[in-house]
C-alpha cells in the first residue's frame, strides 16, 4: 500500500479529523514529497527516500483521546506497524473507548496496522523502532528508562495552556464565545486547554466576567454530550468554589449553581492549575510582570490563545517562557496538523532518510 | 441574637470543656454547635464570607447540619484563627505531603485539645488496661509544630502516674527501633502491656528494620495505634497487610490493632479497630458522609466525602470538609482513604505536578 492509498483511506474514514488537504500539506512540508516513502525523490541534485519506523508504539494517556488517534494517524500514514497501548484499568474508561472506537472505524487496510494492548509489552516495546508517548513526566522518565539508545521517543509529558484578552474591555460577544469553546471543549482535560485567561491592568471585572459566564453557559448549553461529574470532580469542583469564596475571590457561577463550568477571580496573577472540568481562573497582570507571574509553568506552556492581537513586546515574553504555539482564541483546542506538536516535527522526526548519489 | 460567647476567656473555655464532656443530647449538641459557630462567624473573616455565599448566618441557622464546611485546602491559603489580636499558643503544621505546601492550625491554648484528646482515647477505651506507652514520633519538645506528638504528650502526661516510662522513640529525626526493640524485650518477659501508637509509615519503617527478626509476643492487652498515610515518606502499604504484618510481627490479633483518624486542622479524632472496623466519634464531634454535588449527607451504604464538626475547635473552625472518601454506615462511617486524584490529567498539568517538578524560574 502506498502512501497516497493510505492517506486516501484515513481521509475517508475521517474527512473532518483528518482533512485529505491537510494530510497532504503535512506530508509535504516534512517529508518534502508525499512520495518520499514509496520512491525515489530528487532534492538539490541528491536522490532522496524516507524509510518509516517498522514498529511505532503509541503509549496513550487516559484523559484524552484526541491525541492518541492523531499519533496514529500520523503512524497509519508512514505505514508502519502501529502498537498501541491503551490506558490503563485505573483510568477513567472514557478515552480507552473513544481510541477503540476510533480503531475499529478505520477500513480495514488501515486496521491491519494497529494492534492494541491493555499492558505495557516491555518486549515489544525494546523492539520499537519508535515510541510516541502520552502523559505525566514522571511516566515520560520510566518508559525512557526502558527504551534502548537508538529509539526514536517522542515524549509529550506535562504542558498546559492559557488565553491572553488583549483588550478585554472591548471583548465582543463573539470572543467570548470563543474563549468558552477553549475552555470547555475536551471538558479542559488536555494539554491545550486553558488554565487561565490574562488581561492587562484596568480591565472591568464585572463586564468581562457577565460577558465570560453568559459565553460559557451557552457553550455548556450546547454541548451534546456534558461531561460527568462524579463525586472526585464535583468535590474538586466545589473546594475550588469555596476556598474562593472565603478568601473573597469574585465568582461567576452557572444557573442553579451547576458543576459545568466556574469562572473565578483571583486577584494573584501568579499562575496556579485549574481543578480543570470548566474552573477557569481570570488573572489580572501587567505585561511587565508577565515573566515573573508565569515564572512557575516556564517552557511548560504549550499553548496561548488570543483573543485579539498580541503585542510583539508580549509575544516575546512568551517566546522567552517557552510558549510553543500561539493561535486566536477558538482554535487552541484544533491545531492544524501541519502545525509542530511540542515544537516537535510529527512526521519528519520519525523516519529515517536514505541519500543516494544520482549515478547510483 | 445575644453576642457570642469569648473563647478567648479562659472561664469560658473551661466552662466549654466542662459542657463538651458532660452529657449531650441532641438538643444540646445543637445549641453548643450554634454557640460556636456564632463565635467563628464574628471572628473568622474568611469563614464569615463563605458562610455569606451559602447565605447561613448565625440568625439563619436552624440546624448544626447546615453549618457551612472549610475545605481542608483552605488551612493552607490563609489564617483561620479566631483570636486575631492575641498570638497562638500553639501552630501544627499539616504534612503537606499532598501538595507540598502545608496547612496551619492555630490554637490559643491548647487546654481543650488537651482535654478531649485525652478524654477521647479514654471514652474509646484505648486505657482500659494499664499499658506503657510507646510513640513512633518525636517528643513535643521536638516537634512542637505536630498536632500527633502534642496529643501523644498529652496522652504521656494524663498516663504518667499508671504508665511512668512512655517514650518517644524518634530522636533527632532518626528511629530508634534497636533500643525500642530491647525496651520491649524487657517488657513482655516482665509480661507488662504495651501500646505502640505512630503514624503508618513509622510502622512500615519500623517492618522494614526489623525484617530479619524473630517476631515479638506482647503481652495480654497490647495493643497498636496507627494513623495517618504514607506518601513519600515510605513504600505504601496497603491497610490490611499493614494490619496483618503488624499482627504478626507482634502476635497480636487484628482487633487489637486501632486506627486513628484525625487532623492538625482538628481538635477530635475518630478511632476504628482492625481492618474493617467502623470509625467511631466521641460525642463532642460528628462526621456526616456528604455528596459533594449537593453539599448534603449521603443515605446509608452510599459513599460520600466525610465532612467533620467538632465542637472541640474553638480558635479556628468547627466544620471541616475533607477530601476523605467514607462510606454511610447505620452506626458510624468506615473510611475508604484519601479522594483519588480527580482522575488521569495525561499530559495536562496540576499543582501536584509543579511542587513534584519544582519548576524553576526563568532567568
Amino acid at each position: 500500500m502506498t502512501t497516497r492509498q493510505r492517506l486516501d483511506l484515513l481521509a475517508r474514514a475521517h474527512p473532518r479529523l483528518f482533512p485529505r488537504t491537510e494530510l497532504q500539506r503535512l506530508l509535504r512540508d516534512q517529508l518534502g514529497d508525499i512520495d518520499a516513502l514509496d520512491k525515489w525523490i530528487v532534492r538539490n541534485g541528491v536522490r532522496i527516500r524516507a524509510r518509516a519506523p517498522k514498529i511505532i508504539y503509541h503509549i496513550c494517556a487516559g484523559n484524552l483521546a484526541v491525541s492518541a488517534w492523531t499519533s496514529l494517524a500520523h503512524g497509519l500514514l508512514l505505514g508502519s506497524r502501529n502498537v498501541v497501548k491503551l490506558p490503563g484499568h485505573r483510568d477513567d474508561s472514557t478515552a480507552r473507548n473513544e481510541i477503540l472506537a476510533f480503531i475499529r472505524s478505520l477500513p480495514a487496510p488501515l486496521r491491519n496496522l494497529v494492534e492494541t494492548h491493555r499492558t505495557l509489552d516491555t518486549g515489544l516495546l525494546r523492539r520499537a523502532d519508535a515510541v510516541i508517548a502520552f502523559g505525566s513526566d514522571a511516566a515520560m522518565d520510566s518508559i525512557h528508562q526502558q527504551l534502548c539508545w537508538d529509539q526514536k521517543f517522542i515524549a509529550h509529558g506535562h504542558a498546559l495552556s492559557l488565553l491572553w484578552l488583549n483588550d478585554p474591555n472591548q471583548l465582543t460577544n463573539r470572543q467570548a464565545r470563543a474563549c468558552a469553546l477553549d475552555v470547555l471543549t475536551y471538558d479542559q482535560l488536555g494539554c491545550l486547554s486553558p488554565q487561565a485567561i490574562y488581561v492587562p491592568p484596568a480591565t472591568d471585572f464585572d463586564a468581562l466576567g457577565r460577558k465570560l459566564a453568559n459565553a460559557l453557559e451557552a457553550q455548556w448549553r450546547g454541548l451534546k454530550k456534558k461531561p460527568a461529574r462524579p463525586l472526585s470532580v464535583a468535590a474538586r469542583i466545589t473546594e475550588a468554589r469555596d476556598v474562593a469564596h472565603a478568601l473573597g475571590h469574585r465568582l461567576w457561577l452557572p444557573p442553579k449553581n451547576h458543576l459545568g463550568w466556574t469562572l473565578i477571580h483571583d486577584p494573584d496573577p501568579a499562575f496556579q492549575p485549574s481543578p480543570l472540568h470548566g474552573v477557569i481562573y481570570l488573572r489580572q497582570v501587567a505585561p511587565s510582570r508577565v515573566q515573573t507571574a508565569l515564572a512557575s509553568v516556564a517552557g511548560r506552556i504549550s499553548t496561548v490563545g488570543v483573543a485579539g492581537r498580541l503585542p510583539a513586546r508580549l509575544e516575546n515574553i512568551f517566546l522567552s517562557l517557552g510558549v510553543t504555539r500561539f493561535c486566536a482564541a477558538d482554535r487552541m483546542q484544533f491545531p492544524p496538523l501541519t502545525w509542530h506538536h511540542d515544537g516537535r516535527t510529527s512526521l519528519a522526526d520519525l523516519v529515517t532518510w536514505i541519500d543516494a548519489d544520482p549515478s547510483a | 441574637m445575644p453576642l457570642p460567647r469569648d473563647f478567648a476567656q479562659p472561664p469560658v473555655r473551661r466552662d466549654w470543656v466542662r459542657q463538651l464532656l458532660g452529657p449531650v443530647n441532641e438538643a444540646k449538641w445543637n445549641e453548643l454547635a450554634r454557640d460556636l459557630f456564632h463565635w467563628q462567624f464574628a471572628q473568622v473573616p474568611a469563614y464569615r464570607r463563605l458562610c455569606l455565599a451559602h447565605g447561613v448566618t448565625p440568625e439563619k441557622l436552624t440546624s448544626w447540619r447546615d453549618i457551612p464546611a472549610v475545605p481542608q485546602q483552605l488551612f493552607k491559603q490563609t489564617l483561620l484563627y479566631a483570636h486575631d489580636s492575641e498570638p497562638p499558643a500553639a501552630i501544627y503544621v499539616t504534612s503537606g505531603t499532598t501538595t507540598g505546601q502545608p496547612g496551619r492550625q492555630h490554637l490559643l491554648k491548647t487546654d481543650i485539645y488537651r482535654a478531649v484528646a485525652v478524654e477521647g482515647a479514654r471514652r474509646a477505651q484505648l486505657f482500659a488496661h494499664d499499658v506503657d506507652l510507646h510513640f513512633l514520633t518525636p517528643s513535643p519538645t521536638e516537634a512542637s509544630y505536630s498536632s500527633l506528638s502534642a496529643m501523644f504528650g498529652f496522652w504521656q502526661k494524663a498516663r504518667r502516674q499508671i504508665s511512668p516510662r512512655p517514650q518517644f522513640w524518634v530522636r533527632n529525626g532518626h528511629f530508634e527501633f534497636t533500643k525500642l526493640r530491647e525496651i520491649l524485650t524487657t517488657q513482655i518477659q516482665a509480661r507488662q502491656p504495651v501500646a505502640i501508637c505512630g503514624t503508618a509509615f513509622s510502622f512500615v519503617h519500623l517492618l522494614d528494620a526489623w525484617a530479619g527478626l524473630p517476631p515479638l509476643r506482647l503481652p495480654r492487652g497490647s495493643w497498636l495505634l496507627e494513623t495517618g498515610g504514607f506518601k513519600g515518606r515510605s513504600r505504601e502499604v496497603s491497610k490490611s497487610e499493614l494490619y496483618a504484618q503488624l499482627a504478626r510481627i507482634f502476635s497480636v490479633r487484628d482487633h487489637a490493632i486501632w486506627n486513628e483518624y484525625g487532623m492538625s486542622e482538628l481538635s477530635s479524632q475518630a478511632y476504628a479497630r482492625g481492618t474493617s472496623g467502623l470509625h467511631h466519634t466521641p460525642p463532642w464531634a460528628r462526621v456526616l458522609v456528604c455528596d459533594p454535588a449537593t453539599g448534603r449527607e449521603v443515605g446509608v451504604g452510599k459513599q460520600g466525602l466525610v465532612r467533620w464538626f467538632d465542637l472541640a475547635n474553638t480558635d479556628s473552625v468547627l466544620a471541616l470538609q475533607t477530601l476523605d472518601l467514607a462510606e454511610r454506615t447505620a452506626q458510624g462511617f468506615r473510611l475508604i482513604g484519601r479522594l483519588p486524584r480527580t482522575e488521569p490529567r495525561g499530559c495536562s498539568l496540576s499543582a501536584e505536578d509543579i511542587q513534584a517538578r519544582n519548576l524553576s524560574p526563568t532567568p
